[in-house]
């Protein structure tokens, strides 16, 4: 048992983490087996993170001169209730009630495991191990909750998180108390402009750069993440676990960005900077796609995940670093994170729902004049548009699946192979128009990734000549 | 320690050039433009093909054409006009008039090209699908072809069964296929007579 606790409690943080955005892949199922609406569906990500976001620092605020054995236990042992709880709903209500549940749940257990982590594998050990874990749940989350939902059903996501929660107890319970957290001295500095802390008890300000620049930054890896799986799920049709293996690319982007930044040995703030470059590029490189080849969307997402590889843990330990209460700044980067992921979905959601729909006109548009110029009869044309008129009005607001159209058009056996050719030619206007309507959103999430280089790079405030 | 080159300009130098690469092959590549089809101007010449045969490929080639003269004088695109003549609704004077000009520009521009079949296809084909009876039809069918061209224009038919059209009856119709047949065949029929009247009326 004593050797498991570790990798039990690592990947506790991780599952809290994927959290995040476990649930993105399996949205449209979740849409259509609760019965419920767009703007409700979006509360099941938004939820989760918001109350992440808000409760993590009062958290740790109040519970860190608690035992994290206990906080921990209790956290986790809640996590996984609520965990079942979103299993079973089955209603929006409920599951948005459940996953805030599961997200106060979450943080405590993520307060909790900290210090229970670095009790376990020391400090510099357990902290890497509390940061990668999340930066790993953070950037797998999206492909394991595809797959799953893709494999078994969207209640699968949070089935699985119960018995690996439920170990994770007894694993946190088996850590031996820690002592409460050391005061320092009046006279200790803040870490990040050389002021001193205030008098009492250590409690050094939160470092305001690294956790706006990880806010930004996470609002940006949510352009990236969640618009591209709605991009591939929604506007090119593909399958959960198609859409789920497609955005591997960034965890395993992710994993190489450690050896390439060991390898080249940039400062940390150099290592933050060209990691936002890099988000950033991978951004403009989805925005601009050459075709709806899941292929060209590989290199861009290199980018994305090599950006998130170098910037989210280097934030996160430096967010950290040498900062009082640790467990407190912990929680400010966690606070950071999932407020970012509030205000990217926030910021984006109007700009790619309008886009979408301003979309349907020249999509509209575009399939008339292939229908028009087909080479059918003109009865044959007059029943295919009939058909796909039908259709269109059918899936208002969604990308329509025209096959359906072709087999109600009831085509004689002669114009099947020109209407095959039209079929074909008609989704490669949908996936255009499609494409077209996330571009927007896609460079705005560049921006978002750009104003975290710039927060990096603004010159520092000094607080005093000697200082400098 | 200070750092070395490596380490200062190291991982920018590698990230600009993963960046510019990636970027660079995309727009290469037509990054910029993978867009849904632009609809053309309607007031460029459009070529308009059919892979229908006699009466339904020339009406298919006369709506194409005329949809698109009418477009040009809406100042809408083909695709925009036809969209908006598909959804229920009353119809505006200035799309009938602008649909019933191109529909009349189209023949004169299918006459110009040599484009139209002599009157006797159309009245033959016309006489199929008639629901007049045996004996009419017998009688009709038993006038030489040659007469009938002689007697009658193809240009002058159509413009006289497009001035007739109710085109606002028929675009709130467009669902009803047997209705609008019908509707069309009675204008092409007494397009047909009053050509007819007006040939005598002259040669009188």
């Amino acid at each position: 048992m004593r050797r498991a606790v570790g990798p039990l409690l690592a990947v506790t943080v991780a599952l809290v983490l994927a959290d995040s955005a476990i649930v993105t892949l399996a949205l449209p199922d979740i849409l259509q087996h609760l019965d419920t609406s767009v703007a409700q569906v979006a509360w099941v990500l938004i939820s989760f993170n918001l109350v992440l976001g808000l409760v993590a620092v009062p958290t740790a605020v109040v519970f860190h001169r608690a035992q994290p054995r206990i906080l921990g236990a209790i956290g986790i042992a809640v996590f996984a209730a609520a965990s079942a709880w979103c299993a079973v709903a089955q209603s929006i209500e409920i599951l948005n009630a459940a996953r805030c549940l599961q997200a106060l749940g979450g943080a405590l257990a993520l307060v909790g495991c900290l210090e229970l982590l670095i009790d376990v594998y020391g400090e510099r050990r357990g902290l890497a191990a509390w940061i990668t874990a999340g930066v790993v749940g953070t950037a797998a989350g999206p492909v394991a909750g595809g797959l799953l939902t893709q494999a078994i059903s969207w209640q699968a996501i949070f089935v699985v998180q119960v018995p690996f929660a439920v170990l994770a107890v007894p694993a946190a319970l088996a850590v031996r108390d820690v002592p409460n957290v050391p005061e320092l001295p009046p006279e200790a500095d803040d870490p990040d402009d050389g002021e001193p802390a205030q008098q009492g008890p250590a409690r050094h300000r939160p470092a305001i750069r690294h956790n706006l620049t990880l806010a930004l930054l996470s609002a940006a890896l949510t352009a990236a993440l969640f618009l591209l799986v709605l991009l591939l799920v929604d506007g090119w049709r593909h399958s959960p676990a198609t859409a789920a293996v497609t955005v591997s690319v960034v965890a395993l982007a992710a994993l190489a960005a450690r050896p390439l930044a060991r390898l080249l040995d940039p400062s940390p703030e150099v290592e933050v900077a060209v990691g936002s470059f890099l988000v950033a590029g991978g951004l403009v490189g989805l925005a601009l796609l050459p075709s709806a080849e899941l292929a060209w969307t590989i290199a861009p997402q290199a980018l994305v995940g090599l950006g998130l590889g170098l910037t989210v843990d280097q934030l996160t330990a430096q967010a950290m670093h040498l900062r009082l209460p640790r467990v407190e700044h912990a929680a400010w980067t966690i606070g950071a994170r999932h407020l970012g992921v509030v205000l990217g979905l926030a910021i984006l959601t109007p700009i790619f729902v309008s886009d979408l729909q301003d979309a349907q006109v020249p999509a509209q548009e575009a399939i008339t004049s292939l229908v028009l110029d087909a080479p059918l009869t003109a009865q044959d044309k007059v029943a295919l548009a009939k058909a796909l008129g039908d259709e269109l009005k059918n899936q208002q607001g969604e990308v329509p699946d025209l096959h359906s159209a072709f087999v109600a058009a009831d085509l004689p056996a002669d114009a099947r192979p020109a209407a095959a050719e039209l079929e074909r030619a008609l989704n490669d206007q949908l996936e255009r128009a499609a494409t077209r309507a996330f571009r927007d959103s896609f460079l705005v999430g560049a921006g978002l990734a750009l104003l975290a280089l710039l927060a990096m790079v603004a010159p520092r405030r000094r607080s005093s000549p000697e200082d400098s | 320690m200070k750092r070395d080159l490596r380490g200062v300009a190291g991982l920018p130098a590698v990230a600009l050039v993963l960046v510019a690469g990636v970027l660079g092959v995309q727009v290469a590549a037509g990054g910029g433009s993978f867009e849904p089809l632009k609809p053309a101007d309607a007031c460029a010449e459009r070529v308009v093909t059919t892979q229908s045969e006699g009466i339904e490929g020339l009406t298919e080639r006369l709506v194409l054409i005329g949809i698109n003269e009418a477009a040009c004088t809406l100042g809408l695109s083909r695709e925009a006009l036809t969209l908006e003549l598909a959804q229920p609704g009353e119809r505006t004077d200035e799309e009938i008039d602008a649909l019933r000009e191109g529909l009349k520009s189209a023949v004169r521009q299918l006459e110009e090209d040599g484009e139209l079949p002599p009157p006797s296809e159309l009245v033959n084909e016309a006489l199929d699908t008639s629901d007049m009876n045996g004996f009419q039809k017998a009688a009709i069918r038993a006038i030489p072809d040659a007469m009938i061209d002689a007697s009658l224009d193809t240009d002058d038919i159509l413009l006289r069964a497009i001035d007739d059209l109710d085109l606002r009856d028929l675009l709130a119709n467009l669902d009803n296929e047997d209705d609008l047949n019908k509707q069309i065949q009675d204008a092409v029929t007494q397009a047909v007579k009053d050509s007819l009247l007006d040939r005598l009326s002259d040669l009188l």
